[in-house]
């Protein structure tokens, strides 16, 4: 068991490279867990025992969450507003698209003027929040001397009163077999305990969480925000989504490439971020297991149809 | 056999080694062996495509958006443009997706997730996101290639069912119509504060909504050479504000041929569950 001194040290812990924050490491007395009854079954099934509830969190200031009132268009100092934003992801070579004004005959003003520009600056920040937290719970499951970190929940939330910061945490399981010797990194998956043990039955293991965060800027031309002097088809909100999607995909496809055959589980949230006024950023993030074959000739199991005698 | 919840205890699992093989594999370095495929399917959906022939590939997705006036709608009369705005909010989101499908080289996308998002009132954004999947039966299906890939709201359990009853889907359609009613006068408001009577004006126009966009999607699935259409969901919204009286209506289902074989039966066993039900422990009052 982990002891005092006997946790994550430098070098030793995965993914913890920055060396500005490590937890303390504490005495457990007993193992702990967020496993249900049947999930904790399922796992025993396969021959695991939990080991102990872990968790990692990283409290973040999110660059370049823009603040104040972008509209008008005028950028604001250090590369932050409208301007700044703009330059910045043309200089980049990132994603930047404008959309006049719609109206036709119509001398085009800020108020009718819009834009999609990719914020990789608030992608790279909330990347690397989640990215903290996971390595710091992966430390957790490493000092317990686990083999893996199932049913990983990651959440985020503002925090309260302080614009621009954010939580962010990670909690799962640790699970350990008994006959086997530790692994140097222990696998983590957002897979429930009965869909591990599914995954070992079709001849996957888990080797890692892959993650993709796309953000896209939305500051709406007249079409795109539905005024209502102006209507019809607008290309401008498809294209946000369209990119901020398709870069979760690319980093989440990425970030699995060199651990596993494929991603399964993937959990998928679309929301707008950070309003400010008639504008938005267009989040998708993408958290999903990357799995890898460990057998080839796995059982097949054709399931059978059934209709429940219940009331 | 006992294993305590710590470590260092002897597995003595008989005939579940398969996780130390796993943890096995684990220590040496992945060689990725071309691409890797992108699924946001759970393991059981995994396997209930898989045990049809499909495999994933993908996730794919697309989106559209769409404005209107809400306020120009005359009384029993459709609202062209306002049904027109929604019906191609969906139509392009609906070709978006198809179009990242058919660029992976797959054959459909299963266990799409629809969503609609009206931000403004007077706007409609559509986006779908599912798992793109190759082979199985609609592969194989003669015209499959020339009618496009194939899309569907189905869950990977409900597709499953689908497949192993001999049928195949052929893609979403959908029906959208707007239908306009005529505002009541003041004295008309007044008097049915009094009286129970049904407001005739805006129960025609329901029913003329729900058959102009029933008709609509029963075109749409013609149009692909459909036997028919499965799950479909009805959504139905009344707009009735200063400016606007108008009846909205969407239908937006699966459409489905039959194969070859016809009907093939599933054969469902029936179960008996001698449990009882679980105990309430902590009841109210």
């Amino acid at each position: 068991m982990a002891g005092p001194g006997q946790g994550a040290g430098p070098g030793q812990g995965a993914g913890l490279d920055r060396g500005a924050f490590r937890a303390t490491p504490r005495v457990r007395h007993a193992p702990t867990s967020d496993l249900s009854v049947a999930e904790a079954a399922a796992l025993r099934r396969v021959g695991l025992s939990p080991v102990g509830f872990v968790m990692g969190s990283a409290v973040m200031q999110l660059a370049s969450t823009i603040t104040g009132n972008v509209y008008g268009g005028m950028a604001m100092s250090g590369g932050i507003g409208w301007g700044g934003l703009l330059s910045s992801a043309r200089a980049s070579g990132s994603y930047v698209e404008s959309y006049p004004c719609a109206h036709f005959g119509f001398v085009a003003n800020a108020e009718h003027y819009g834009f999609n520009a990719e914020n990789t600056v608030l992608a790279a920040s909330l990347f690397e929040g989640y990215r903290l937290a996971l390595s710091r719970l992966q430390d957790e499951a490493v000092g317990l001397g686990a083999h893996g970190v199932v049913g990983v929940k990651l959440s985020f939330e503002h925090m309260i009163g302080a614009a621009g910061t954010a939580t962010f945490l990670a909690t799962g399981t640790a699970i350990l077999h008994p006959g086997s010797a530790p692994l140097a990194s222990p696998f983590l998956t957002n897979a429930s305990g009965q869909n591990f043990e599914r995954l070992i039955g079709l001849g996957y293991v888990p080797a890692g969480l892959a993650m993709g965060v796309g953000v896209v800027y939305v500051q709406p031309n007249c079409l795109a925000r539905g005024d209502l002097t102006v209507v019809g088809p607008n290309a401008q909100i498809p294209a946000a989504v369209g990119v901020a999607r398709g870069r979760a995909r690319q980093q989440l496809a990425s970030t699995a490439h060199g651990m596993g055959e494929g991603v399964v589980h993937t959990e998928w949230s679309d929301r707008r971020f950070i309003r400010y006024g008639e504008s938005w950023n267009q989040l998708a993030l993408a958290l999903g297991t990357a799995v890898r074959r460990y057998k080839t000739e796995a059982e097949p199991r054709p399931p059978r149809a059934i209709v429940s005698l219940r009331p | 056999m006992t294993r305590d919840m710590g470590p260092g205890v002897a597995t003595g699992a008989s005939g579940l080694p398969d996780i130390g093989v796993a943890l096995e594999a684990l220590r040496t370095p992945f060689r990725p062996d071309g691409q890797a495929f992108v699924s946001d399917l759970t393991v059981g959906e995994l396997i209930l495509l898989e045990e049809i022939g499909y495999r994933p590939v993908e996730i794919v997705t697309g989106a559209g958006s769409a404005s209107w006036f809400a306020q120009f709608t005359t009384a029993g009369t459709e609202a062209k443009t306002w049904g027109g705005a929604i019906a191609s909010a969906i139509a392009e989101a609906r070709a978006g997706i198809a179009s990242e499908v058919s660029q992976r080289g797959a054959d459909g996308v299963v266990a799409m997730r629809l969503e609609l998002e009206r931000e403004p009132a007077n706007q409609l954004t559509c986006t779908m996101l599912g798992t793109a999947v190759r082979g199985g039966r609609n592969a194989g299906h003669p015209g499959s290639a020339a009618r496009g890939p194939f899309t569907t709201t189905l869950s990977a359990r409900e597709f499953h069912m689908l497949i192993r009853a001999g049928y195949r889907a052929a893609g979403i359609v959908l029906g959208v119509s707007v239908v306009g009613f005529s505002a009541r006068s003041a004295s008309q408001s007044l008097g049915l504060v009094r009286d129970n009577v049904e407001l005739e004006g805006q129960t025609t126009a329901l029913y003329s909504a729900r058959e102009e966009a029933m008709e609509m999607m029963a075109r749409e699935a013609a149009s692909l050479g459909a036997d028919g259409v499965v799950a479909v969901q009805l959504s139905e919204r009344p707009v009735n504000t200063m400016l606007t009286h108008a009846v909205e209506l969407m239908a937006i289902g699966t459409a489905v041929h039959r194969g070859p074989k016809g009907h093939e039966s599933l054969d469902p066993h029936l179960q008996l569950a001698l449990d009882d039900p679980a105990a309430e422990v902590f009841t109210s009052g």
